[in-house]
This record gives C-alpha cells, structure tokens and sequence, in this order.
C-alpha cells in the first residue's frame, strides 16, 4: 500500500509536469498581456497535429517540439494582427472573441484531418521505463516530460528576466505610454508575446501527443486545467505556474489514488476555489507581479 | 480600428445582415420544404457522431452506411427510386441525439434511421421514435434487457459474445481473477453485471470493478491499481477515446499481454489503428466479426471498403453490421413496396436474411435481434485479429439475459404485445415486446 | 454688471432643451409593438405551421433566451461577467426533470419492474432514495427549482463580492464552479442520471404551455425593466460604470451586486425549470461551462446592456445553426464562430446595440459601448494594481 502511494506520488510528478507544460503558453498570454484567450486548448491541438504530421512524414518528437513551436506560433502571430490587437482595451471580449477563434480553428482541422484520432508515436529511444520504487516501472517518457517542464520553464524565466527581450516585455507590461516614449514598439512587444506564448502552447501538443490522444476536441480540457493552474497560482508570476501545477497536478493524483479519477477532479476543484476565496489573485498573485 | 473604417463596415454588415436575414432564411426554409416534396428518393437518415469522443468508432459505421448505400443504388437502389442518406452528427452527446433525431423524423421525414452506437445514445432517441412511430435500426453491441417495436437490432447480445467469451477466458486462457474496468454508463454497468453471474456461474473471481468517466484519458491511477491488486485478466468496457489512452498507458507502465491480458468486447481494429498495433498486440476481444474474417464476401467487402476510404482504412464488427443492416433495410422495403413505418416493423424486416461478411445473418422474427456468429480475436502486430476460436453456427439472440431474467422474453408475434401495440402511443409509453412468462 | 442670480443659466436655457430631458418612458412605444408582433408570432405557430419540430425548438429557444436575460442582467448592467451561469440553470432544470421522472417512473414501471427511475435501478438502488421523495410532489419541486439556486446565487454572490472579487477572476471562478457541478452530476449518475441525463419522461411541448413561456419571458423582460430603469438600475450601472466612485457615495456596492446577482440566478432557475418541462432531457451539458460560455455569446451578440438584445441575440445565433447545419453541414460552424469574432471587433455592442447606437448617434449621443468599456478596463487595472494595505486606486488607467 505504501509502495502504492510512493508510486502515485512519483507519477504525479509527470502530471505536474503535463499542467506545468500546458499553462505555461497561456501564462505568457494571459499573465503578461492580459488577454484572456479561450483558444488555448485548439493551440495545444493544432501543436499535436503538427506533431501527427510530422510522425507521419518520418520525423519523430524531438523534431516535432521544434517544428510544432514554429507553426503554431505563427498562428497565433495571425490571430494576433487579424483579431487581439484591436481588442487589448477590452478583455472581457477577448474571451468571446478567442472563442470564436477557437471554434474556427477546430472545425478547420476537423475538414482538414477527418475527426478520427490520430496516433502519434513517442520516440523509441524514450519508450519502456526504469525500475523504481514500487512495482511498476516509470516510464522513460513520463520522466522525459518532466525534463521538457524544467526545461521550458528555465527558458520562459531566462528570455523574461535575463534577455533584453524580456526587459522590454516587462517594461511594456508596467506601462505602456512611457515604453513608447522610450523607443519601445509595443505593437511588435505584444505581437511576440502572443507569438511566443502560441508557440509554447505548440510544443505542449507536441508533447503532449504521444501519451494522449489526438482528435479534434482534444483541447478544452486542457485550456480548463492550464486556467486552474494560473488562478491557483497566480497570474502572471513564473512561480505560480509551478506551484499552482504542483498543488493541482499532485492533490489529483493522489485523491484519485484513494477515491476515484472523478472524485479526485471534483475534490482538486473544490480545492481551489476554497483556496481562491481566502487569496483571490492566487498564492503568487499579491507579491509578484510581471 | 478606426473610426471611419470601423462605420464603413458597420454600415456594409448592416446592409449584408439585412440582406442575409431576408434572403436566408426564407431559402432554407423553401430549400427543406422542397426537399421534403422531392419523391423520386428513399430518405434514410444517419446518425451517427462524425466528432467527440466516440467519433473514432461512430465514424466508420456512418462511412460502412455509405458504401452500402452507394452500392444499392448503383444496382438500381430500391423500387426504382436512389436512396439518398440524410446525413446528422450528433457530436458523441446524448442531447443531441435526441433532437437530431427529432428533426430526422419531423422535419426531414426519413423513411428509418441507421444509428447510434452508445447505449445512452439509443436510450435517449428511443422515446422519439416510439412517439412518432419511426424505425430504428441499431447496429452496436449493447447489454440487451431491450427490445422496442420501433428498434432492430443488429448488433450482438450477451449471449452472443460474453455466453462464450467468459467461460474461454476461464478456461482456455485459465485466467480466474477478473479485473472489471469500464465506462461510466448503462452499458458496462449491465455488462459487468453480466460477467460477474457469469463467473459466478464458471467459477471465477471479481478482484475489482472500477467505472471512468467517458472522454476521460488518465489511467494511471487505475493501472497502478490493476498492478496492485493481484488480478490476471483485465475485462474492460471502456469505450471511444478511453480505449486508445488505456492500451497506451497501460503498454507504458510495461505491463504485457502475457501478465494480465485485456479482454473485451469493445475494441476494433479501429482503435488499433488509432493507438497503433503495439499497444495492443496480445490482447483479446470478442466479436462477431473481424476484418481477418475468411470468407469470399468479406474478402470483397474489404476490398471495396478500402477502395472508398483509402488502403488504410480498417473494418470492424460494429460497422459490418451498419453495412448489412443497410440492407436489410433495403430488401425490406422492397419486399413490403413501401415506406410505411408499421409495413416495415411488422413485415419487412422480421426474417430478412442476407450474406453478410461474417456470414449468414437473419433477424428473428419474434424478437427482432439478428442471429450472428461469435468469435474471438487476439490481435497481433500488423493491428488485425487471429481468429483463435468460432462458434459452430450462428447462435439466436436471447434479448432478455436467462441467468439474471429468467421470467422475461420478447416476442412480437404474441397476442398480448400485438394488443399492447394496437393501442396509440400514450404515456404508458407501451412500445416494447416484453412478456413475463 | 448685476450679479448673476441663481438660476439665471436655467433661463438662458431654451424650451427645446429642457424638453429634451425627458425620463425615458418605462416600455417605450417600439418596444411595445415589437414585443406584441413577436409574442403573436411565436404563439399562434402551432395553428399556422405544422412542424413539430421547430414548436419544440421555438419552445427551447424561448428558455435560452431567458437564460440569455439573465446572464445581460449581471453583465450589461453591473458588470459582472459570470461564465457559471448554467449552475443555476441546471439546478433548476434538474429539480424539475427529477421531479417529472419520478411521477413518470410511479405510474409507469421501468423495464425492469421497479416504480423508481430506470437510471436509479441500473446504478444499484432497490428504491428511490429517501430525500428524493419529497420531489414527488411537482410543486415542491417547482419551488425547489426556484429557490435552491436563488439561495446558492446568494451564497457564492456573497463570498464572491464581498472579498471584491470581480471581472477576469471572476469569470474563472465562475467557470470553475459550473465544472464542478457538470462533475457531481457525471459522478452521481445514481441520483442525477450522470452522463445520460434524465430522458424518457413526457415533455410538454404543447402549444399551451408555449404560451405560457412566452409570458414568462415577458414578465421576466418587465421585471428587468423595471429593475433597470428603478433607482436601483441607476446605481447598479454606476457600479457597473466605476465601483470605487461608487463606494464612496456611500451605496454598499457588495449588496447591490449580490442583489443582482440573486435575481439572474432567479431568472436562470426559471428558465431551467421551464426547459426541462419542456424538452424533455436534461444532461450535465446544462450545468456546464460550455453552455454558460454559450449564453455569454447569444447576450454578446445581441446586444449587452439592452434588454431586447439577448432575445434577439439567442434566436439569431440558435436559428443560424439551425439553418447552417442542414445547408452547410460542415462549414457552418467556421459560420458561427466568425459571427463571434465579428461582433466582437465590428459590431461591438451587438446587434441591437449597434441599431440602438445609430439611432442615438442621430441624436448625436454617446454609442453604448464607451460606456461600458471604459468601466471594464478601468476594473481589470485596478484589479492588477492594488495591494491590499496600499493607497486607494485612482480612476486613470496605468497604461
């Protein structure tokens, strides 16, 4: 039984790391430009297709992350000229107008690829798993996706704080009228922005993929956990995307242990509106503020 | 936006709103009137889910009733009239099922529906067609306990799939401790019923049963619970996209088929295709038909089917009994000269036959299921089935199960169901053949 | 010079101006008309046409548009954009389906012999569980329907306005809150027909009780009017338009909000109600977000703010669909969503707002959208700027 809850708890750390992945676009889109964008789960799913694609013409997930981060940041590039740059002033319509976005971009892909599933492979260098604790082994690809977690999170901190990209950003983000006065173009700040945090969302589909299924409707879940995350951890604070994936990602894992998947979900979203009402911006939100 | 431009396009959407309200409207409103008086074409509708969680399965019984329906009509189609399908797609929710399959019946005024695929689907679009006294013909597998005077059903019952499959497992296989997994709805609750009185009966075990909700696609938890419990068989009855990230996970957490295979009565090859073979090789399901099935008109039942949907394209049992039941349709109404709804239920399809790819295919007269053959599969690497055992004959449907309602039956040739029907649809709601004995 | 006397800048104000100022009437007379054309539209349907398919979507759409009322109320006239409305509208429509399902199931035995609910027996239970017999009675039920959401509007009004929380985190509660129910009610498929839904109950759908939602709907159009245009109505586009201005002129910006939102909840319940009577099926979509997301869009496209908005808005986009799907069957939703994206950018305070704008700006008035957008920005500012223990924000925005 204690061997039972260690491995739950090991294998939380790969959900951990799936929410962690999948908020994190959504962090730079919501936290730093303020737009709510309903549209996050078809980024995600457009990145899986892209990832379907490329599976299909040979290429495997490492080629993938690259590729899916490109084309779907180029996505999000258009939405952004064609549809938020008029609407940055109004965020409550950001949401209708990202849905609309959303529901183009699904029925889209359901003519282009047909609404069956698709079948992505991992790579084979990642598949089978190691012994660990417990009797069950962890998959390579699980720990692979802990990897990518760490790794894109030290990406998104290194580009925000230590690049002068990032200070730009962040000067835009404070204030908008005096970034322009000191030469900083906000129109292209936002554009990467939203571009950068599309991309993000991109590379989640990609690797998100292999271990899930790939269809067209794959991605409300997705945009509806990446939205927990953010709130629970506060919006717009790098620490608050891991926290709020960690609190999230474990407290499932292990009330689903002990109840069922369906009890555990209801219990963890019980959890953090409690949660929300004693700190409404999130346990991040009050102190940072990027 | 500026203000200028943001005026010019609001002046131009007003006008081309206007212009839109008036003309639109009233076109689709005629365009359907005049389809409906169109009468050189046989409107059969199709309902089946093209997106959502079970589209991955529904979407090959829609493209089997297709390719049926395009081979009846290059023949001639029926009376001399095309049948032309009547396409809805209820997205995988049971909703909307059941307005789709209002607006089929109502407003398109099709002459039978070929649809559905979950139990919950059927259960909500059930009381439509009783209520307006449509045909339903039903092409999935379900836990029976059902049968309705405007439903056929062609899709296996218990005693044609779990009757043989259990025992086999228990005793070819010598797996004894069941591990019960499905989806949370009617039919693996009633299923697992089943299984469990029959392990009672065969003398096996249930370890555990655990239901998940449909769409969902974490498993982990469940699989490290499978580990832990000590069982040697998984008898699952996840459906749709649940069976894809089942496999998947479960191949991932390195458990094999050799350890603790999965058994089932749900999946295809075509959420092999999905998952792909190596997830799945070793596994068992137990179905009427496979596409490995080898007879001369499955062999060219395949052939054609790939020559419409593309050389990768997989065939299932599910969707070879959308494929005959297609035909069935057809050869009822040519045998009865009508569309009539009552001609069709009380003479047309009752004791049609015909040479289906499993084999030879009847709907039973009394009881309106269809005699089919059993089989069992293990799948293998190329995604396909070893057919590792087969029924002798084709085995009759018995719609109310006999170990756990012994005092039920369904016969629609009985004087007190042909009383019971005489009367108007009432809220009584008394459409249904069953009998106490 | 004379000193100028109090009141002499009134007397250099012309006649023409000060009969300009002139409280609006309470129905205005176009209004009136419309209303009267629409209802008698709607309601003598049945003995023009003979489709029983579109009764039952007029039926439907009636209750949508209702709920889209409710969702105008909180949102065109106080501000607050509440993505869990469907809690209130499935709590209402449950109470009532449970209701009509168990008479139902009492007079007529399920498949199985048993005189409860067939979702109920499948699941496991030998009998209907004891709390659910006093649902026995429709009016209870009727009253429960009404009451249970009223009460929770209530409850999470409280704790959410009272801790100040609104706009973006708002609606994510919110949405979080109309998940969780969706949840409960999948997970609890023993007491509320989980995944399935309640089906299999006699529906209403007869031309009388199409009537009778037809009143509803403009009882509920009288009662928002009145509210809106009261004293009440003033201070809560107030709030709506700068909260903290608001506070300080001493009205309890927390209560006001609460008390709207106790009557959108009211009007969703109803709305709820009604709609399980009459089509005959609820399931846990009902309750979800992706609905309560839906209703946002039928009051965004018809027009937030107006009254007559979110009727029109919620029979134009359900008639599209309803129209696409036969005519453009997998094109139809690109269709939709650009409609989406339209109004959002071009028409921005939806249809009937934007008709309501050109006539205002033939009086040479302010478009109704300056007037809310500027209270939203202003919230979602003050929202990222203020630290608890710090000074007051002002009204200019930072950016």
């Amino acid at each position: 039984m204690l061997q039972s809850i260690i491995t739950q708890f090991l294998s939380g750390f790969s959900v951990v790391a799936i929410l962690v992945i999948s908020a994190l676009g959504l962090a730079i889109i919501f936290g730093v430009a303020g737009v709510i964008n309903m549209a996050h789960g078809e980024l995600i799913m457009v990145g899986a297709y892209t990832a379907a694609v490329v599976g299909k013409l040979g290429g495997n997930t490492f080629i993938a992350i690259p590729v899916a981060f490109v084309v779907v940041g180029l996505l999000g590039l258009i939405i952004e000229r064609g549809i938020i740059q008029w609407i940055y002033d109004r965020p409550l319509e950001t949401l209708l107008a990202t849905w609309g976005v959303g529901i183009i971009l699904q029925t889209v892909m359901k003519l282009i690829f047909g609404p069956e599933l698709y079948y992505v492979g991992a790579p084979k260098i990642l598949e089978g798993g190691f012994r660990m604790i417990g009797r069950l082994p962890f998959p390579w690809y699980r720990l692979f996706l802990i990897v990518i977690a760490i790794l894109l999170l030290a990406l998104v901190f290194y580009v925000i704080f230590k690049t002068n990209l990032g200070l730009k950003i962040r000067a835009v983000r404070r204030n908008r009228a005096i970034s322009g006065c000191l030469g900083i173009d906000a129109a292209r700040i936002d554009m990467t922005i939203f571009a950068f945090g599309s991309g993000l969302a991109g590379i989640a589909g990609a690797v998100l993929a292999p271990i899930k299924s790939v269809s067209t409707t794959m991605g409300f879940p997705y945009a509806v956990d990446s939205y927990m995350v953010l709130v629970l951890g506060g919006v717009g604070s790098l620490w608050g995307v891991l926290t709020g994936g960690a609190l999230i990602g474990e407290a499932e894992t292990i009330l689903s242990f002990i109840f069922n998947n369906v009890i555990g979900r209801l219990l963890v979203f019980l959890f953090i509106v409690i949660i929300i009402r004693v700190v409404p911006r999130g346990i991040f939100g009050y102190y940072e503020r990027r | 936006m500026s203000t200028t431009r943001r005026r010019i396009l609001q002046s131009f959407s007003g006008g081309l709103a206007g212009i839109l309200a008036s003309g639109v409207a009233p076109y689709g409103f005629v365009r359907n009137i005049v389809k409906a008086a169109e009468s050189d074409t046989i409107k059969v509708g199709i309902l089946h889910s093209l997106s959502g969680t079970i589209a991955i399965i529904e979407t090959s019984l829609h493209n089997a009733e297709l390719l049926a329906i395009e081979e009846i009509n290059a023949k001639g189609g029926v009376l001399g009239k095309k049948i032309q399908p009547v396409v809805e797609d209820p997205q995988s929710l049971v909703q909307v099922f059941a307005e789709k399959a209002k607006k089929l019946l109502l407003a398109d005024k099709v002459a039978a529906v070929l649809g559905c695929y979950t139990s919950a689907s059927r259960q909500s679009v059930l009381p439509v067609f009783e209520e307006n006294n449509g045909v339903l013909l039903y092409p999935t597998l379900y836990e029976a306990q059902e049968c309705s005077k405007n439903c056929f059903y062609t899709g296996a019952v218990p005693n044609q799939q779990l009757d043989d499959f259990v025992p086999w497992i228990l005793n070819t296989l010598g797996r004894k401790k069941f591990y019960l997994i499905g989806a949370n709805y009617i039919y693996p609750k009633e299923t697992n019923r089943e299984v469990k009185a029959l392990l009672q009966k065969h003398g096996g075990t249930t370890v555990a049963e655990e239901y998940s909700p449909l769409g969902s696609t974490e498993f982990s938890t469940n699989i490290n619970k499978i580990a832990s419990s000590g069982c040697d068989v998984v008898f699952s009855d996840l459906v749709g996209d649940q069976i894809v990230a089942f496999y998947k996970q479960f191949r991932e957490f390195g458990i094999t088929a050799k350890d603790i295979p999965i058994c089932t009565p749900i999946t295809t090859e075509q959420e092999i295709a999905a998952m792909g073979p190596e997830n799945a090789v070793g596994h068992y399901t137990s179905f009427n038909y496979f596409q490995s099935v080898d007879t001369p008109q499955n062999k060219s039942f395949v052939e054609r089917y790939k020559a419409k949907y593309g050389k990768n394209a997989v065939t299932n049992a599910v969707m070879e009994a959308a494929y005959f039941q297609t035909y069935f349709l057809a050869q009822a109404i040519a045998k009865v000269k009508s569309t009539d709804a009552d001609a069709l239920i009380y003479e047309g399809l009752p004791g049609q036959e015909f040479q289906a790819p499993q084999g030879k295919v009847k709907i039973d007269e009394k009881n309106h299921h269809t005699w089919l053959w059993a089989r069992i599969g293990k799948a293998n690497e190329q995604g396909q089935f070893d057919v590792v055992w087969k029924s002798e004959d084709w085995i009759r449907p018995q719609p109310w199960v006999p170990y756990l309602y012994p005092n039920k039956n369904c016969d629609f040739t009985d004087k007190r169901v042909l009383e019971r029907l005489k009367k108007p649809w009432s809220q009584e709601k008394n459409r249904s053949g069953t009998i106490d004995s | 010079m004379p000193e100028p006397a109090v009141g002499d800048h009134l007397r250099s104000v012309g006649r023409s101006e000060r009969r300009r100022y002139r409280a609006p009437p309470f129905v205005p007379l176009w209004a009136l008309i419309g209303i009267a054309a629409v209802v008698a539209l709607i309601g003598t349907y049945p003995y023009y046409g003979s489709n029983a398919y579109v009764l039952s979507l007029l039926g439907k759409f009636l209750c949508f548009a209702i709920f889209a009322l409710s969702i105008d109320l909180i949102w065109g006239f106080a501000g607050i954009l509440s993505l869990g409305q469907a809690v209130y509208f499935g709590i209402g429509a449950y109470f009532v389906a449970l209701s009509l399902k168990i008479n139902y199931a009492l007079a007529h035995p399920t498949r199985y012999g048993g005189k409860f609910p067939d979702f109920m027996e499948w699941n496991g239970l030998t009998e209907l569980p004891q709390f659910m017999t006093p649902l026995i009675s429709t009016p209870f039920a009727v009253f429960c329907a009404l009451s249970v959401p009223t009460l929770l509007g209530l409850l999470f009004g409280v704790i959410t306005f009272k801790r100040n929380i609104y706009g973006v985190y708002c609606a994510v509660i919110t949405l979080a809150e109309a998940l969780i129910l969706q949840e409960i009610i999948i997970e609890y498929q023993a007491y509320t027909g989980g995944f399935n839904g309640i089906t299999d109950y006699s529906n209403y759908a007869t031309p009388g009780f199409l009537w009778f939602i037809l009143a509803v709907v403009v009882v509920f159009l009288l009662i928002a009017r009145a509210l809106t245009h009261s004293r009440v109505g003033t201070v809560l586009k107030s709030i709506r338009d700068n909260d903290v201005r608001a506070e300080f002129m001493g009205y309890n910006v927390a209560n006001y909000r609460i008390f709207v939102f106790c009557v959108s909840a009211f009007m969703a319940a109803a709305a709820g109600a009604l709609y399980a009577a009459w089509v005959g099926i609820v399931s846990f979509l009902d309750a979800g977000p992706v609905f309560s997301i839906e209703g946002v869009i039928w009051t965004a496209v018809g027009g937030r703010g107006t009254l007559i908005g979110p009727v029109i808005g919620t029979f134009l986009v359900k008639g599209a669909e309803f129209f696409l799907s036969g005519v453009l069957a997998s094109w139809w939703q690109i269709i939709v969503g650009g409609l989406f994206i339209f109004v959002v950018l071009v028409l921005r305070d939806g249809i009937v707002g934007s008709i309501g704008n050109w006539i205002r700006k033939l009086k040479k008035g302010a478009t109704l959208h300056q007037l809310i957008e500027e209270s939203d920005q202003k919230a979602h500012d003050r929202q990222l700027e203020w630290r608890p223990g710090g000074p007051p924000p002002t009204d200019e925005p930072v950016r």
